[in-house]
This record gives C-alpha cells, structure tokens and sequence, in this order.
C-alpha cells in the first residue's frame, strides 16, 4: 500500500503534467521559421525589383512577400517593436491619406533619398512598407511608371528598406530574443520569469486575433449605414479575405505551438472560422455594402471572436494569464 | 463653518492634538490599490524601493486614493460611477469613516486633499445635468459635507492641488449615467477641458480647451511640476488608428503645448494615457499606455518626444528619486531611469491603475 503511494507519487512527480505553455516550442517551431520565412520573400522581392521594376511583373513577389508578413505580424514583440519596424512595414489604416501624399512628395521632387538605403530607412513610414509599395505596383495612377523614371528606384528603395527590416528581425530572433524568452528571468532577459514570456507571446496570439475582427474585418464593415469597403486591409491587391485566412492558420500554429494538451474547443473554434472564411466568396469583402454580403462578413468576425473564448479557457485561463489588467479595464 | 472653527480651537487650547504621521505607518514614500489572484482588493503602502510596508484589505475595486499631506490617512474611492469612498486609517487598517456621496450625485474617483489636510475635495457627477461638481468634505468635522463647488465641465476625473488656494481639474467631457453604468452617452458632442477652480473665489479662474478637432480627446489625469507646471494626460476617443497627442503641458495664462511621439510610437499607444508624472527634477514628463504597453517620456519644458520603455500592462506612474517609478498589471514597480529596471516584485497581485506619491 504504501509501496503502491511512493510509486504513485514518483510516477505523478516524474510525469511532469504535460505543460499548457511551451515558449520554446512556440518560439522554435512558430516564430523562427515565420521569420526566416519572411525574410527570404522579401528578399527575393528586393531583388526582383532590382531586375526588373515594372509594376506588373512584380506583382507576384510583392504578393508572396505580403503572404509570410501574415505569418509573422502578430509577432509585435522584441525586435517587431526595435526602431517601429511593425508599423513601418505595414502602416495600416492610413487614415489621413499620408501614404499617396508622401509618396506624391519624392516622387514630384525625384528625391535622391531613394538611391540611398540608410537614408530611406529614415523616411516618412507613410512613404515605407508594404502599403507604399502597393500603391506604387497597383493604384492606376501611379502605377504607370517606365524604366527610366524616379518612381522606378522608389519601388527598388521600398522593396530593398523591407527587406533589410525583415532581415534584422530574423536575425534579431535568432541571436538574442529567442533566447531571452526561453531564459526569462535569467540575467539577460526583459521577462522577469517564465509566466511574463507566456504572457508575452499569449498576448501576441490574442491581439493577432482581436486585430482580424476588429481592424481587418471591422474596418471595412463600419457600421450598418456607412460600411466602407475601401477601408479594407490591401482591397488595391486584392488581399482582404487571404489576409484573414493565412494570419488565422498563423495564429492557429501559434496555439498548438504553445500547448501541449489537447485543446478541442479551441481547435474547433478556428477550423470553424476557417471553413467560414474559405466559403466567402468575396475576396475584397465589398459585400459589407449590402445587407446579406455583411451578414457573411459578420459570421466570420464572430467565429474569430469565438476563437477569442476558446483560447481563453483552454490556453489563458491554465496559465494564468489573461488579457492585462489595466490594458483591458482603464478608466 | 463656526462649530469647526470652535471644535479646533478648543483641541488646540487644550494641546491634545494627537500628532500621529505617516511616520507611524511605517513611512511609506506610494500608495497602489491592487487586485491579488484570489480576486481580493487591497491598498498598499509602498516604501521607496517598493517593498510593501503595508496591506489593507478594501472591499472592491477602488480607483485612485487621495492620501492625506500629514496624517496616515487615505480615501480610497469606488470606482466610478460608485457613490462610497472609503477613508482609511492606515495605522490601523480600519476604515475610519465610510463617504457617501449626497443624493444625486456619484464619485468619480479621484480626489485631494486642501487646506493643509482639513478639506477633502472630490470630482463627482451631478446625475441630473450631467454637470461636474467638486464635494467639499471636513475632515476635521468626521468627513462631513461642507460645500460644493463647479468644477467647470462635464466629468471631472482627476483633480490635484496648485499652492494654496486653485484646484486643477480634469473635466473629462464625457457624459455618464449611472442607469447605463460606464457607457459614454455624449461621445459625439463632448467638449474636455482643463480648469482651474479658485477656493477663495468659488470660481473657475482659467480654462484650457482643445481645437475643435481633438474634441474627443478626453482630458483625464493631472500632474503637477514643481514650479506649477501641469501636465494633463488624455484618451481619445476617436478611432485608435488616429495619430493624437496623449500628453498636454501647461501653465497658467499660456497656450498649452501638445506632445506626441514620432507616427509610429504613437500609433503604439493606441490612443490611451493611463497615468501621468513629471520626474522628480520635473524636467521631464511621461505618461503610460497599458493598452500599448508603453511609457513615454517628454521633455517638460518643450514636450520634445525622447524616449520609449515597452512593458505590458504599465499603467501606474508617480516621480522617484530619480526619473519615474511605474507599476504593472504583473504586480511588478519599476525604477525607470535611462532604461526600466526592478525594484520589486509583488507576485500573485495586479497593480490597479495609479500609484500615488506621498
């Protein structure tokens, strides 16, 4: 009986319950193939600009580029945060209608900023990023551009500035903060322990998941009497929904990554949401303007918003960690 | 007024003034109202490397404490739209009165006390009008209700004392009813501004509104420098991708000036200040974003934008010995210099949203 106790108690200390809560996994299994990932296309982006900068044939790298920056960009931690690079790579919603302005300026002035990377890294971020780039690559008229025109080096300025953003990030990752989340608390290491790098990337998962339903979806939904459909995340690129659909298999990769037990509620919840999205046939959601289009549209934000609940129960909740405390309930 | 001025001077003909202090419990130098993991409320007192000196049970959330200049003394306030406020007898850790708020009228959740401690003003809503008031309380009277004043807006938030006699006000512009709990009811049409409310007088005696197209920015919490300068720190309530200045300086019979950091910083704090201090030089200023995890720092004589600290869940913010001392919603307080460091941890427990320095 007592044998039978002391091997119990072994067996249950050895066994270790399977952890809820594996930086290193999510780290190693999620964000370091995410990053290398969207360093290389944006790599192959600059170059290919470099060969030829036409606004048609570089549609496709720009688009590859744009599909592993859903990948990563929920990633708003560590080197994302380092020198604004977050919102420099993808400064959306551009309410004030900064982007064209900005790009309008170097361009009427052929600005010889362009032909120099360590100065265009201090640009405007309204004249950076993906968005400047689409605007150059899609918008009619500024889209028109010959070989020999400013707008030419600009879009090879554009392409080669995100490109040196995604290198520094990956490599940031892999030398230095990969290590400090999975040696939180140790001397070197921003998370004071463990529970705050946990925090950390549960926090990344749930703003990646609140920023679908609230910005991306939300957006261009409006309200019932004024939707706005051009508010949608790349509607010029035809990128709305696929960005919804690659960020939500992001963040689907990141909860598994981050769990060791089964997590049925939470896996449903995003198979869920993922069959929604597959079965919408309204690629720049410009059904938000009518009212069975919205309807569609509306599902889809809901299914996310259930996502929300599950992760909360299956993944917060056992940590103990949840949205922050002031964060969530200011006043 | 009379039987005050009576009941004090028969205590001090008789010199049986009690002179108890902060000293006696146990000096703290902050106050933090915390929530710990079993759900349980409590006011701490903090020393100045944030080691708790003491710990107060309170029966629900509170928002800021108003700590008494002498006495071990603090008011803790319900949350808005609440209608107790809770004084608290920090030798003892015993509510010493319970504050209710007069028929029509809810705290909301700050207050400070006058006259060197006598008075206890606090920003409350009158329901009916949606007019913001300021309660006069006595202390020396058991807390009773003495007066009220204007506070000069809708909302009043936070409210800080300048020398002797003006109140800095936060009226916040936004209009609530306690039948709708916190929803915001004049969004569209709010109007914040800062006044200044001269005891002597009863009057407004300044008043700082912002253009027309920051009319959402909700005017919330005060600090006030050493020379009188005071900074107020706001939440829009526009859309969140709106680049606005979060942080105000002013002084008297000047046009304030509107800070901000550059676009993308900016965007980062999610168009929300939670706290504000100067340092304790009071030549630099910062608020925090728990939203954005953010704390920024600013020059205090030109509003220059000069640094960044990231940490989640950052929201209390009061002046240390040198540069800041912040608390997060991890139960952490941090020295913040050149750069955030540790000063303690308090595991278990959520740091609420102010600290406030005695």
């Amino acid at each position: 009986m007592m044998n039978a106790l002391l091997t119990a108690m072994v067996l249950a200390g050895l066994m270790a319950a399977p952890a809820v809560g594996d930086v290193r996994d999510a780290v190693q299994e999620h964000v370091l193939p995410a990053a290398s990932g969207f360093a290389a296309t944006t790599a192959a982006l600059a170059a290919a600009a470099q060969a030829n900068c036409s606004a048609t044939p570089l549609r496709p790298a720009y688009q590859a580029a744009f599909d592993s920056w859903m990948g990563i960009s929920h990633l708003r931690l560590g080197p994302m945060e380092e020198e604004g690079r977050a919102i420099a790579i993808s400064f959306w919603p551009d309410k004030k209608g900064m982007i064209p302005r900005a790009l309008n300026r170097l361009i009427e002035a052929a600005d010889p900023v362009a032909t120099d990377p360590a100065e265009f890294a201090e640009v405007s971020i309204a004249a950076r990023g993906f968005f400047a780039l689409e605007r150059l690559l899609y918008d009619p008229e500024l889209s028109d551009y010959g070989d020999g025109d400013y707008d030419c080096v600009l879009v090879q300025a554009v392409a080669g500035d995100l490109a040196r953003m995604a290198a520094d990030i990956d490599r940031e990752w892999r030398t230095g903060f990969a290590q400090e989340l999975e040696q939180a608390g140790g001397e070197n290491s921003r998370y004071l322990d463990p529970r705050e790098a946990l925090q950390a990337i549960y926090t990344a998962l749930d703003t990646g998941l609140e920023f679908n339903a609230l910005q991306r979806i939300g957006r261009p939904m409006g309200s019932f009497a004024k939707p706005a459909p051009r508010r949608a995340e790349g509607w010029r690129s035809n990128r709305p929904l696929r960005n919804v659909n690659l960020s939500l298999m992001a963040l689907r990769d990141l909860a598994h990554a981050l769990t060791d037990v089964a997590t049925p509620q939470t896996d449903a919840a995003f198979a869920d949401a993922l069959d929604v999205a597959a079965r919408l046939d309204d690629p720049v959601f410009a059904g938000v303007a009518d009212p069975s289009g919205r309807l569609k549209v509306e599902i889809l934000q809901q299914r996310i918003a259930e996502i929300r609940h599950a992760i909360a129960n299956e993944i917060g909740r056992p940590l103990g960690i949840s949205a922050g405390f002031n964060a969530g309930d200011g006043d | 007024m009379a039987t005050r001025r009576g009941f004090l001077a028969g205590i001090l003909a008789a010199g049986a003034l009690p002179q108890v202090s902060w000293a006696d419990a146990g000096a703290p130098e902050m106050l933090g109202a915390c929530r710990d993991d079993a759900g349980a409320f409590g006011l701490v007192g903090l020393d100045g490397q944030g080691q708790a000196l003491f710990h107060i049970p309170l029966p629900a959330r509170g928002h800021a404490a108003a700590a008494h200049p002498t006495h071990p003394e603090a008011v803790a306030f319900a949350r808005r739209p609440g209608t107790y406020a809770l004084v608290i007898d920090c030798m003892t850790g015993r509510v010493a009165h319970e504050m209710q708020a007069p028929a029509g009228r809810h705290f909301y959740g700050h207050g400070v006390f006058v006259a060197g401690g006598d008075i206890l003003a606090t920003t409350e809503n009158l329901i009916d009008t949606g007019e913001g008031r300021i309660g006069l309380w006595s202390r020396s009277d058991g807390y009773a209700r003495i007066g009220e004043l204007a506070s000069g807006g809708v909302g009043p938030h936070d409210i800080r004392l300048l020398g002797d006699d003006v109140l800095a006000v936060a009226n916040g512009g936004i209009r609530t009813h306690p039948d709708h709990g916190r929803d915001k009811l004049n969004i569209a049409t709010m109007r914040p501004n800062l006044s200044y409310v001269s005891l002597r007088d009863r009057a407004v005696v300044e008043q700082v509104t912002l253009p027309p197209e920051l009319h959402q920015n909700s005017i919330r919490h005060l600090a006030v420098g050493p020379d009188g300068q005071v900074g107020f720190a706001m939440q829009w309530q526009g859309d969140t991708a709106d680049t606005v200045p979060l942080l105000g300086l002013h002084r008297r019979g000047a046009a304030p000036i509107l800070a901000q950091a550059d676009a993308g910083e900016q965007v980062a704090m999610q168009g929300y200040a939670g706290s504000v201090s100067f340092d304790g030089a009071g030549a630099r200023i910062a608020i925090t974003s728990p939203r954005g995890g953010r704390l920024h720092v600013f020059d205090a004589v030109d509003g220059a934008f000069l640094h960044s600290h990231k940490r989640p869940d950052i929201c209390g913010l009061v002046a240390g010995a040198q540069g800041f001392v912040a608390s997060d919603g991890l139960g952490v307080i941090l020295s913040v210099t050149d750069r955030p460091r540790l000063l303690a941890r308090h595991d278990g427990q959520a740091w609420d949203n102010h600290l406030v320095r005695l």
